[in-house]
């Protein structure tokens, strides 16, 4: 897998042309669509990594006396009824309880600028912390995925024949099954393991010593959940997709003059692969797998909602907490939404520029 | 290739796709930690019932005949027993299946009816107010997570505004199909509009990314097509615009659109799972997530495999309509 990996790195070190890094620039002067991708990414990004300096609290502080506050704008004062009581007993007026008009608010504090949960908590603060959850997930998903298919249809495509047949056959049974249906399934055969890593930015004391400068407390969670079971789930319903473009981008490749030359001169399948098909082949990948970040990213979000997470700080599982509150306090659960589509148009936009500047014959709208 | 020869080669590889979703589901099961007899049985149960109900489910016999056992079961419509309400598992599976169907058919008459004109008007309007609005709706609706729009539209319609119910399904299309063709008109139509006010709700939650992905495709196929010499052809012999608009581009338009939402077939079912789960919507995704949770494997496996098979078989009838409305289709 390591060494895969370094073929990969490798590859993409190649790839890159000065005519490649021409073509990135001049599409992204002229798309200011791309510009707002980069930046809600790289933003996105930034945020996932050192959510410690972003987030206002910590995301799993309960305070129940501020529970359920609206966000900026949208305090609400509203007047019930309440019958009236003395000494523990209802008053009865005329044979009837007697009640009194009493005025209830919702009120918003720059405290919790998105507002708090049912259990108080700083959906803010979770919103930041989630960004990592579906980050981690869409980033090491797609790169998973991409190893596997991409050396999976790498060799389907090179190899031709029975190789490919049989290859793409499994291929085809794969994408026979939803993604999520399999993934649901997978993920509740095998539950939702986890693993926690220590929180660079805690453990080291940044988070200590820039907080206090903008007045937040300090004590954020100490460590990472890294959803696990999540990750490799991810990846294998959606290898297929990476399969399925390299090879194509290896079957038109094999049949150029330089393979045919290198395999002449005595280069071994494995080396012509790694250094001749994979570096031609890699633009389209780049392209779908930006795209497969999205994709995953939203299958991450439903597969929390549907309970099966390896994390509670993840933004679909937010979204199935604020779902029970839908009648009293929209926020809970528009918030994480919001983040979701965000992050999501962000990667599609980047995608789109991508696809513009590096491969003009891939064409619109790919299957994914 | 004659078109009923690519049919046939088509069928018979559905056939093999077939059997390998069956073969993986499967396998599903024995992955899985736990041992079906413990979610049938009380803990403490004596060691000769276990044994009892272990050789009456066949788990006692060697993994080969079980798995011979259970594509023959298929082949008789037999998927086994539910292991939660003892009852025959193809039952409950197929009682579920219109509840599915209905959404998935609705949420696609959405799609189609609004994503086709949306996509023709951006096109034609190429870089005014018109084409932005539909250019910045379909990014939108591909980026959003169908259960959050969901949520969303109950809060909004639902809750706020009371005019749709936030969730459920009273009665299905087939009870008001039923009553249809037993002359109760009455009724019949009582309950068309009761499902029609239920499903509205569903049906935009699940068609959402489907009508952003169809306006998106409309767009830049017609904007390549009316590019093409045979529409400045068109337009050179005086065909009227709407004619050349119409006729000519959009039909061409569609033709590939087909294919990529045959492909996208699989997206929907998975995005019909849980848009039933936010709808409370008594379907094969309820059905799938509830027998998850209760370890249900036989309810689970046999719902899989009903997806996938209908996945199949909507597959080879859309290359047949792409091969019907395209003349041109070389059938290899």
């Amino acid at each position: 897998m390591i060494d895969r990996l370094r073929l990969l790195g490798r590859a993409l070190e190649r790839g890159v042309s000065p005519r490649t890094l021409r073509n990135l620039r001049r599409e992204l002067r002229q798309s200011a669509l791309a510009k707002v991708g980069i930046v809600i990414v790289l933003f996105m990004v930034a945020m996932a990594a050192f959510a410690p300096l972003f987030a206002p609290h910590d995301p799993t502080q309960q305070n129940l006396g501020e529970s359920q506050n609206p966000p900026l704008g949208f305090s609400t004062q509203e007047t019930e009824e309440v019958s009236v009581q003395e000494n523990g007993s209802v008053v009865i007026e005329n044979g009837t309880p007697k009640t009194e008009e009493r005025t209830v608010y919702q009120n918003a504090s720059l405290a919790h600028p998105l507002g708090t949960d049912a259990n108080g908590r700083d959906i803010l603060s979770r919103v930041v912390y989630g960004a990592r959850t579906s980050m981690l997930v869409g980033i090491l998903g797609t790169l998973l995925a991409a190893v596997v298919g991409v050396t999976v249809g790498l060799t389907a495509g090179y190899y031709g024949g029975r190789v490919d047949d049989a290859l793409m056959r499994g291929a085809d049974i794969m994408l026979a099954f939803p993604s999520l249906v399999l993934a649901i399934a997978l993920v509740g055969v095998w539950g939702t393991a986890a693993k926690r890593i220590p929180d660079p930015i805690v453990t080291s004391g940044l988070s200590e010593t820039m907080r206090p400068m903008v007045g937040w407390e300090t004590g954020m969670p100490e460590s990472i959940v890294i959803p696990g079971t999540v990750v490799i789930v991810v990846a294998l319903v959606n290898w297929v997709w990476f399969a399925r473009v390299a090879r194509g981008e290896a079957l038109s490749l094999r049949q150029e003059e330089y393979v045919k030359a290198a395999r002449a001169l005595g280069a071994s399948d494995r080396y012509i692969i790694a250094r001749h098909v994979l570096p031609n082949a890699i633009t389209p990948i780049i392209v779908l797998g930006t795209i497969q970040v999205a994709a995953i990213i939203l299958l991450e979000s439903a597969l929390s909602f549907l309970g099966f997470s390896g994390t509670s700080l993840s933004w679909g599982f937010d979204i199935a907490l604020g779902r029970q509150y839908q009648s009293t306090s929209w926020w809970i659960a528009a918030m994480p939404g919001l983040a979701i589509v965000l992050t999501v148009v962000g990667l599609n936009l980047l995608g789109d520029w991508l696809r513009d500047a590096l491969d003009p014959d891939i064409g619109g709208e790919g299957g994914v | 290739m004659s078109l009923a020869r690519f049919l046939l080669k088509r069928t018979l590889q559905g056939l093999f796709v077939i059997w390998g979703v069956v073969t993986v589901v499967f396998g599903l099961r024995f992955i899985s930690p736990g041992d079906p007899a413990n979610v049938l049985l009380p803990p403490d149960v004596s060691e000769g019932t276990r044994q009892q109900v272990v050789a009456e489910l066949g788990l006692d016999k060697p993994l080969y005949v079980q798995y011979v056992d259970y594509i023959a079961g298929l082949l008789t419509g037999d998927m086994g027993m539910s292991l939660v309400t003892r009852t025959d598992a193809s039952g409950r599976i197929l009682g579920k299946l219109p509840a599915t169907l209905e959404l998935a058919v609705a949420a696609t008459v959405v799609a189609v009816v609004i994503a086709v004109p949306l996509g023709v008007v951006s096109a034609t309007r190429r870089h005014q107010p018109a084409d932005y609005g539909a250019t910045v709706f379909s990014l939108a609706g591909i980026s959003t997570p169908n259960f959050w729009l969901g949520i969303m539209l109950i809060i909004v319609l639902a809750v706020q505004l009371n005019l749709f119910p936030t969730s459920r399904r009273p009665v299905g299309i087939d009870d008001a199909f039923a009553h249809l063709v037993a002359f109760q008109f009455g009724l019949a139509w009582s309950e068309l509009t009761t499902w029609l006010w239920h499903v509205t709700l569903p049906a935009i939650t699940l068609g959402t990314y489907f009508t952003a992905l169809i306006t998106r495709l409309t767009r830049s196929g017609m904007l390549e097509e009316l590019g093409q010499g045979y529409v400045r052809a068109a337009r050179a012999k005086g065909l009227p615009e709407t004619l050349v608009r119409y006729k000519h581009a959009l039909r061409n338009t569609l033709i590939p659109i087909i294919t990529v939402v045959g492909l996208q077939l699989g997206t929907l079912i998975g995005g019909a799972v849980i848009t039933e789960a936010v709808f409370n919507w008594p379907g094969l995704g309820t059905l799938i997530i509830n027998g998850i949770q209760a370890r249900d494997w036989p309810v689970v496996q046999g719902s899989i495999i009903v997806i996938g098979v209908g996945f199949v078989v909507l597959n080879i009838l859309v290359d047949a309509l792409y091969a019907y409305v395209n003349p041109q289709v070389t059938y290899d």
